[in-house]
């Protein structure tokens, strides 16, 4: 067959195929600019894979044929607008995002729970060791923060005259809402790109931030601002610690991907793992989103005894590391019905 | 063809997409615009949000974090998976198989910005794209999504006119294909190039010494047979 004859026969189907493309992406820019109407006169979803196999079975013989480029080019253009309207994913949108919170990102700690393990002990052991040590040596705090920054740290817990951590106006309890997010959701997607470079990023931004962390409480303690600083962080932290954790973790897993990548290629290691990883970064994002919420309008509340701090903070604590721990899990019934 | 900066991609169908991989030079001024453009927007946002006392400050914090972070994971997600810059110079961003990108994908390659960055003024995902043939930063390679060129310049348009003749011999796949392949280009090479090239298939149409000059058009007659016209 000559490619004259061969263009002349498909042209028909080609064109159809065309047009059924755009019908459907004006459908979609429709659906998205004003999400009103049903997609005018909708395309037989069969036709249209019927139209795209065809077109699909067309290129390949005009490229082993070598039919002239422009007829390739064509079919090239036409199969790839086709596959990417098929195979395109759509289970987006609230019913993805309540599995997400609901089975997946739970899901997702649990199986890694190693890395959680190993992300936690080098997020904790420099925050307890260095609190430790700066507890009984208060000058410490200075290897991790300036001398200005520490003098503010007094001034914010200690009893000062205008303690900026305790009272301030609802206006200021957003300036610091906005700062908490910038800061900690920073620190924690650090954590996490730090990952890529074998893992060494991810466990130093760990330790790092551990050691700010631990100093600051030492020195506190050491001062005797101890319980305005622990009633101010007993609450958030639940959430914000947990997050910085489990960033730090999915950081661990891109790293182990590339240290050990079993049998796969590096790359393809990689690329599964960052993946995985994604589940628990939304959760992460997630979790510091309420952090700071919290941080900003609870934690810094005056009004609220220390008393009080520490049993809503300690139910935080439980009801998270309880959510982690047991939410997603399947019913009984069913793993019993799995087993047998 | 194998000159080309093309990257394939195997549908289910069993064909090959043909995807085109943007260089460093394309993205480093798609990033430029993109930063303008996110320079702008915080620099109004300043203004606006200065008069406001705190709340003001709050929401430019906010505002901070969302562009610093998320503006290029918002505007791959919308239709045409691009930022205002890329789309500028006609770029897109793709998952490696071809199909637009998911949420993880956009999210993993622009927090792993943080890595492309280091050491310096995106240093490592600068090496990155420039050791890659097919030009991916770290991120890229973690999220498996490729950054390519939209729209392709077309090369090649329909054979012009010609009688259709016979070649003077009979003529491999590969050597009918490069006759097709040059006809196609009759519009886009200059006149004199055109010819140039038409000389050197002069055995293929017959040597004939006294019309040198018939070589174009007759060769563009030997194509016009071989796509089928008699």
């Amino acid at each position: 067959m000559t490619p004259l004859q061969f263009e002349a026969r498909q042209q028909a189907r080609w064109d159809e195929l065309e047009q059924a493309l755009a019908t459907l992406d004006r459908g979609r820019q429709k659906k998205s600019a004003a999400k009103a109407r049903a997609p005018s006169a909708p395309f037989d979803p069969a036709r249209l894979a019927a139209l795209y196999r065809a077109a699909c079975e067309d290129l390949a013989l005009a490229r082993s044929r070598a039919y002239p480029v422009h007829l390739t080019a064509r079919l090239e253009e036409l199969t790839h607008r086709a596959h990417q309207l098929i195979y395109r994913r759509s289970d987006y949108g609230l019913a993805r995002l309540k599995r997400l919170a609901l089975v997946d990102f739970p899901q997702s700690v649990r199986a890694h729970w190693r890395y959680m393990l190993v992300a936690g002990l080098v997020f904790a052991l420099p925050l307890v060791l260095l609190g430790l040590a700066t507890y009984f040596d208060p000058g410490l705090v200075l290897s991790m923060h300036d001398a200005e920054t520490a003098r503010q740290f007094d001034h914010m817990y200690g009893p000062g005259r205008e303690p900026l951590g305790r009272e301030r106006g609802a206006d200021s309890d957003w300036i610091m809402f906005g700062h908490y997010i910038k800061n900690n959701i920073g620190i924690a997607f650090q954590c996490f790109a730090g990952g890529v470079f074998v893992g060494l990023g991810s466990l130093f931004f760990l330790a790092f931030n551990g050691a700010a962390a631990g100093t600051v409480a030492g020195y506190l303690t050491a001062r005797g601002h101890g319980e305005a600083f622990y009633s101010f962080v007993v609450t958030h932290g639940a959430f914000e610690l947990i997050a910085i954790v489990i960033a730090g973790a999915a950081g661990l897993r891109l790293g182990q991907a590339l240290l050990a990548p079993a049998r796969r290629s590096r790359l393809e290691a990689l690329k599964l793992a960052a993946s995985e990883a994604a589940v628990l970064i939304y959760g992460t994002i997630a979790l510091l989103l309420i952090a700071a919420g919290v941080e900003a309008f609870w934690s810094s509340a005056r009004w609220v005894s220390p008393a009080v701090k520490y049993g809503v903070g300690g139910a935080c604590w439980v009801l998270v590391v309880a959510y982690l721990a047991a939410q997603g899990r399947p019913p009984r019934k069913e793993l019993a019905s799995h087993a047998g | 063809m194998t000159l080309d900066t093309v990257v394939t991609a195997e549908a289910p169908e069993g064909i090959e997409l043909v995807l085109r991989p943007a260089g460093i030079v394309a993205r480093t001024y798609a990033f430029l615009i993109d930063a303008l453009i996110r320079g702008t927007i915080l620099l109004i946002a300043s203004i606006a949000l200065g008069s406001m006392n705190r709340l003001g400050g709050a929401l430019f914090l906010i505002l901070l974090f969302l562009i610093e972070w998320l503006y290029p994971v918002l505007f791959e997600l919308l239709p045409g998976s691009a930022t205002p810059g890329k789309r500028a110079l006609g770029l897109k961003v793709l998952m490696d198989s071809g199909l637009p990108i998911t949420p993880a994908a956009s999210l993993v390659r622009n927090l792993l910005r943080a890595a492309d960055f280091l050491p310096v003024l995106y240093g490592f995902g600068a090496v990155a794209m420039l050791l890659r043939p097919d030009f991916k930063r770290i991120g890229d390679l973690a999220a498996g999504t490729l950054v390519v060129h939209t729209g392709s310049t077309r090369l090649h348009g329909a054979i012009p006119e010609a009688a259709p003749r016979a070649p003077a011999r009979a003529l491999s796949t590969h050597e009918q294909a490069v006759i097709v392949a040059w006809a196609g280009r009759a519009r886009r090479l200059t006149p004199a190039r055109f010819d140039e090239l038409a000389e050197l298939a002069l055995p293929v149409v017959g040597r004939s010494p006294h019309d040198a000059g018939q070589a174009t058009q007759r060769l563009l007659g030997v194509a016009q047979w071989l796509v089928g016209r008699r």
